[in-house]
């Protein structure tokens, strides 16, 4: 017989759905920085049991039930939110059910203390079939795609038994068609669903320098459109800088570097007006060691027990 | 929604064949061309498929190499991409793609081994400890475990993905030889187990697994000596002998 150790990968009833509040969450995210758990750092968490206020995994990559019992045992000893990437909330064709079905199978399980997703689409109805392509696409900021995600948004919160977080995406370019901008269109989400909102503010930087805006006032947009009670979790994380012909740059959301210096102002900003909030570090491409993250969480950590005064915040 | 839902599936299907274009007049002008954003979301997208494809065909991958891997994982994600977001089980059609491309001719059990390959990740992503289809013996139950599948291969994949785990030397010792080798393949608590079968278990073990009528399954003494060896006695099977009020373990 021969051993094959298996490389690792990268899911309805409505009707008889409870309500979100009628399901027991799990537990609780404090308002302190953790880190994305990602691969190369499970053996060293499950060993060695770092002090970590909180991880978040994506939970796609754990539905095969070899991955669902490893998540389990991190979800025992540490504080854990599921960040989504796969419903697909703005998708025309509605959700895919089956992969609804089999996210809540996971949340039923792990009992996540927060559960997120992202503002965009990757599944479409093609004429030739279901067409899913992995990445966050981007919607236009219309009325039509407004009706599109609050409908879907409704049916995942009503089948999950639970609110779920929406995040701001990073974006390279806007659809001709959009007549609201990103922070009105949350906004919106958020009154007529009643989900939070993932607040990633390196996104928020990314989206802004792609389009010559300045970061800090799209931040400011989104503080004074969205409601402080829905924030309920922040992201933070490095991008890449590619030098375009003309001297123009593209920054790219790819989760592969330290925070920038700019990010880390506009955190202070959002912590300092909100208040301390679970502050997450993303690091998805060349992933360093653990105890860098853990410098960098160290770092947010700083910032929000800064923001915690009382007399910095309200003074 | 007809708006929405077009865009959609238009700029889908745009980005998965690289006709960028299409959806550039779409897009408002600013400072990073239509071209170069619509550029990122295809660069993530392929590039997340051929990495599931990587890690879901390991011994193909170190075959054939990066580039070569690479460019095939593109034209089968063109060719068959996801209808979902679950993307375990992703690929199921690359080893008869492989069969098929005239540049992978040169390596008539690549496409064995790209079975293979599938075939150990669908194991050991399956279900742990559950019992499976089960056979009346008279005296004794036989039965199988839930994640059991058999594979029918005419290449060594097994030898070859073994060898280039641990020593690519031994490629040179296998036997390339091409002849049927039924393997038996299983979920373990790590991974996946695998067992190559002769004709008269991998017959009997499809039989029981199709839940057929297996009262008159003709075997020699030899047969059953090989059916102990090969099933009764194997990691995947549990053979219970009856008591009077059910099974006794």
């Amino acid at each position: 017989m021969t051993m094959h150790t298996l490389p690792r990968a990268f899911a309805m009833d409505a009707a008889s759905s409870p309500a979100p509040s009628q399901v027991a969450i799990g537990r609780p995210i404090p308002a302190a920085a953790g880190i994305g758990l990602r691969a190369p750092h499970h053996a060293v968490v499950r060993d060695d049991r770092p002090a970590i206020a909180w991880l978040e995994v994506h939970p796609e990559n754990y539905l095969t039930p070899a991955l669902a019992d490893e998540l389990a045992a991190f979800a025992d000893r540490y504080p854990l939110s599921l960040h989504a990437v796969g419903l697909s909330l703005g998708s025309a064709c509605g959700l895919d059910v089956d992969h609804l079905m089999r996210l809540k199978a996971l949340e039923r399980r792990i009992r996540p203390g927060l559960m997120s997703d992202h503002l965009s689409w990757s599944l479409a109805a093609t004429d030739t079939g279901p067409l899913a392509l992995p990445d966050l696409l981007p919607l236009p900021y219309t009325e039509e795609a407004l009706g599109v995600v609050i409908a879907n948004v409704d049916r995942a919160q009503a089948v999950l038994g639970r609110r779920l977080l929406i995040e701001n995406p990073s974006t390279y370019l806007e659809f001709a068609a959009s007549c609201l901008n990103e922070a009105e269109f949350l906004a919106e989400l958020v009154r007529a669903t009643g989900c939070g909102v993932l607040l990633d503010i390196n996104n928020i930087a990314v989206s802004a320098l792609n389009r010559d805006a300045d970061p800090a006032f799209a931040l400011a947009d989104y503080l004074a459109l969205i409601p402080a009670s829905a924030i309920g979790e922040i992201h933070l994380a490095g991008h890449a800088v590619r030098d375009l012909p003309g001297g123009r740059r593209l920054r790219i959301d790819d989760h592969g570097s330290r925070v920038s210096v700019q990010v880390w102002r506009m955190f202070e900003t959002a912590a300092n007006l909100l208040g301390p909030r679970p502050t997450l570090i993303e690091w998805d491409t060349d992933i360093p060691e653990l105890p860098v993250l853990l410098g960098e969480a160290a770092v947010a950590q700083a910032i929000l027990n800064a923001a915690a005064e009382p007399d910095w915040r309200h003074g | 929604m007809a708006d929405l839902a077009a865009l959609q599936a238009e700029m889908a299907q745009a980005l998965l064949a690289g006709r960028l274009e299409d959806i550039g007049t779409k897009v408002q002008p600013g400072p990073i061309l239509a071209r170069e954003a619509l550029s990122v979301h295809r660069d993530t997208a392929l590039g997340g498929l051929r990495h599931v494809l990587r890690l879901g065909y390991p011994t193909v991958l170190a075959l054939v190499g990066e580039d070569f891997f690479d460019q095939a994982a593109l034209a089968f994600i063109q060719r068959a991409p996801p209808s979902s977001a679950w993307l375990t089980g992703y690929g199921e059609g690359f080893a008869d793609f492989l069969a098929d491309d005239e540049h992978a001719r040169e390596l008539p059990y690549l496409a064995d081994v790209a079975r293979f390959d599938f075939a150990v990740e669908a194991a050991g992503n399956a279900e742990a400890g559950q019992d499976g289809p089960a056979l009346d013996l008279g005296e004794a139950v036989l039965r199988l475990d839930a994640s059991l599948r058999i594979v029918e291969l005419d290449y060594p994949a097994d030898a070859i993905r073994d060898a280039l785990a641990e020593d690519e030397a031994r490629l040179a010792e296998i036997d390339m030889r091409r002849h049927r080798r039924p393997l038996a393949l299983w979920r373990l608590s790590d991974g996946a187990g695998v067992r190559r079968l002769g004709p008269v278990s991998a017959a009997f073990v499809q039989g029981v697994l199709a839940g057929e009528d297996l009262s008159a399954f003709e075997a020699s003494e030899a047969d059953l000596r090989t059916l102990s060896d090969e099933v009764f006695s194997a990691p995947f099977a549990r053979l219970s002998l009856k008591s009077r009020d059910g099974d006794f373990p």
